[in-house]
């Protein structure tokens, strides 16, 4: 059974006293727990250059669920609605879209279109779409796209609380491609849109907008 | 893209819960390193560090609004690893993994044959510092490799000074009599 | 004299068409962009439209790459790249049997190749949307389920399989969300399509279309050569 370092040797490992200044019966044994902590390897360590990629592939995942518990940022249940995210794409009339969405949230198959039901409050070639970003830290968010020119200051969206923005726009019936800006200068895909590569380094998001029994 | 590298770490954090989920990745590169040293020496194998590293770096993520000071995301980010670390240990005394595992832990090839010694004794005490307590494991790991006082030490774990020492003080006994042989 | 009487007339045509496609181009672009940047798209737009090719996808593009306020020259060299994408659309398509597609087929097929299609994907595409599926709405489902993180592949396999299940072109516009929807339980992309593609009935993805399944096949003696 080795026997304990002494107290003064301790203090010297703690930085508290320096070798000289210990009594010399103690300089030995004082060597000897410097060589002990001073095998400590404090070479840095370099982890695998694939740890990068691994962790945004698993954020993005994360961050294109809608109820992905692990992502979630709201932490009160009465903010259950607000999470609820329309997906735009392919968004059917009306009321359907929105009881599809929750359909999704809670788990159950969406229910089938009914066959003629009408687009509400657009025209037969247009349907409306709801947009959703949850962006707490923004100060102000619009949505910008082919279906406005990419005109920033065309639509933008609106703060429903716990920082969540939204909008409803009438689109016309097509293939659309946009993007959120955020105060006024960021670009930001829609994190649970399709996207795809804009042209210029960055990501747009896609939305197919289809009257029932219309082909595009 | 130039610009990416001087952005400050509240500006990052403040990008990425606006939306631009890709800014992340300017946090992943500044931080992936930086506790690998500390998560390698807690938990014996750098491997099992990467994991949780990576599972740290996710988990930051999906909280990143519950970072209260963007400007202290590091630290923020450490406490993560940390309580990550420590819920492996646990896991892993539930499994009954062999801790002396220690493996691919040192850079120590270019050394000369004369330090032949000093890097065996190395590896000991890589080893034995898996024979102590976790809480004893990590004030050295702090204090002797990543250079900490035991102010900040303090100030990370939430124990006392006082305790942070006595602690320490007994990992120091526990080392000397696991480490007989190479000193 | 007969032929040059011909002719005139199919020239003149060309340019009046021409000419209004440049006003329509030069109208649309006044004011959103760079007097350098319309002049060039103006050229290549003109040169897109003399090729066949659909002009409004470049004017778009040329509008967002200004409002995004990207570089003058960044933009053309956008808009030069895309043209070029719809280009090989156009041969792709043709390659197909389609000898005069219209603009919505040609973006389905550039939207696809953008998406990481090959040529000869695009071609299949097309070929695999026989009546009453439109090959435009086949092209952008296709390019829409790679946009979602479907590999290629798989995605031109689940879109093959439930045509030739009989599926109707509303199941077809439907899979993206049911890969979503996948996503959302947890799944990857290529996991949620392979659920989909064994549900449509459709040929499992990654097995060659003449696949057995085991206990159906003959069973061969392994001793004979």
């Amino acid at each position: 059974m080795t026997t304990g370092y002494h107290p003064l040797v301790k203090r010297l490992l703690d930085g508290e006293l320096s070798l000289a200044e210990l009594p010399p019966e103690l300089r030995v044994e004082g060597e000897e727990a410097l060589r002990l902590v001073g095998a400590a390897d404090r070479t840095p360590v370099a982890l695998s250059s694939a740890l990068e990629e691994r962790v945004m592939a698993t954020v993005r995942r994360h961050a294109a669920s809608p109820g992905n518990r692990a992502w979630r940022w709201l932490n009160t249940p009465r903010d259950v609605e607000l999470r609820l995210r329309v997906r735009p794409w392919t968004v059917w009339a009306g009321a359907l879209a929105a009881a599809a969405a929750l359909a999704l949230l809670l788990g159950r198959p969406a229910p089938e279109p009914v066959p003629g039901a009408q687009a509400r409050g657009g025209t037969r070639d247009s349907v409306l779409v709801r947009f959703v970003l949850y962006a707490p830290g923004a100060r102000r968010v619009a949505v910008a796209g082919t279906f406005n020119q990419w005109d920033r200051g065309a639509a933008p969206l609106v703060p429903a609380g716990s920082g969540v923005w939204t909008t409803t726009l009438a689109l016309p019936v097509g293939k659309h491609q946009y993007a959120f800006v955020v105060d006024g200068a960021r670009w930001v895909a829609d994190p649970g849109a399709p996207a795809v590569d804009d042209g210029f380094g960055r990501r747009n998001s896609v939305v197919a907008v289809s009257a029932l029994g219309a082909h595009l | 893209m130039g610009l990416e590298g001087e952005a400050t770490d509240a500006e990052v954090v403040r990008a990425v819960l606006a939306g631009d989920v890709e800014r992340y990745a300017v946090l992943v590169r500044r931080y992936r390193d930086r506790y690998a040293r500390y998560a390698s020496r807690m938990l014996g194998s750098r491997d099992v560090a990467e994991d949780a590293v990576q599972d740290a770096l996710v988990r930051a993520f999906d909280r990143l609004a519950d970072c209260r000071e963007p400007d202290k995301f590091a630290g923020w980010l450490f406490l993560i690893l940390r309580n990550r670390c420590f819920a492996e240990r646990r896991r892993r005394q539930r499994t009954e993994r062999s801790l002396d595992s220690t493996d691919e832990m040192f850079a120590a090839p270019d050394r000369p044959d004369g330090e032949y010694e000093q890097v065996e004794r190395a590896h000991a005490l890589q080893q034995a510092l898996q024979h102590l307590t976790p809480e004893q494991r990590e004030v050295f790991v702090l204090k002797h490799m990543e250079g900490l006082a035991y102010e900040e030490i303090a100030g990370v774990t939430g124990a006392t000074v006082a305790s942070l020492k006595m602690r320490m003080h007994r990992a120091y006994d526990r080392l000397r009599e696991l480490m007989k042989e190479h000193l | 004299m007969r032929t040059i009487g011909l002719a005139l007339p199919l020239v003149l045509g060309a340019t009046l068409a021409g000419s209004l496609g440049a006003q329509d181009v030069q109208a649309r672009l006044g004011g959103r962009v760079s007097p350098e940047v319309q002049r060039a798209v103006q050229v290549i737009a003109a040169d897109a439209a003399a090729h066949g090719l659909p002009v409004d996808p470049l004017v778009q593009k040329a509008i967002e790459g200004a409002a995004k306020g990207v570089p003058g020259d960044r933009v053309i060299a956008a808009v030069r790249a895309l043209a070029g994408r719809l280009g090989e659309s156009m041969a792709a398509v043709r390659e197909a049997g389609v000898a005069a597609p219209g603009g919505d087929v040609v973006e389905g097929g550039a939207d696809a190749l953008i998406a990481g299609f090959s040529g000869r994907q695009v071609s299949d595409l097309v070929r695999v949307s026989r009546p009453p599926h439109d090959p435009a709405l086949t092209l952008q489902v296709a390019a829409t389920l790679a946009a979602l993180g479907v590999p290629t592949k798989q995605a031109f396999q689940l879109v093959q399989g439930t045509i030739s299940a009989h599926r109707s072109p509303t199941d077809l516009l439907g899979l993206p969300g049911q890969v979503q929807a996948g996503v959302a339980r947890g799944a990857t992309p290529a996991q949620a399509a392979a659920g989909l593609a064994r549900a449509a009935g459709g040929t499992p993805p990654g097995r060659l279309p003449d696949w057995v399944p085991p206990g159906q096949r003959k069973p061969r003696n392994p001793h004979k050569p």
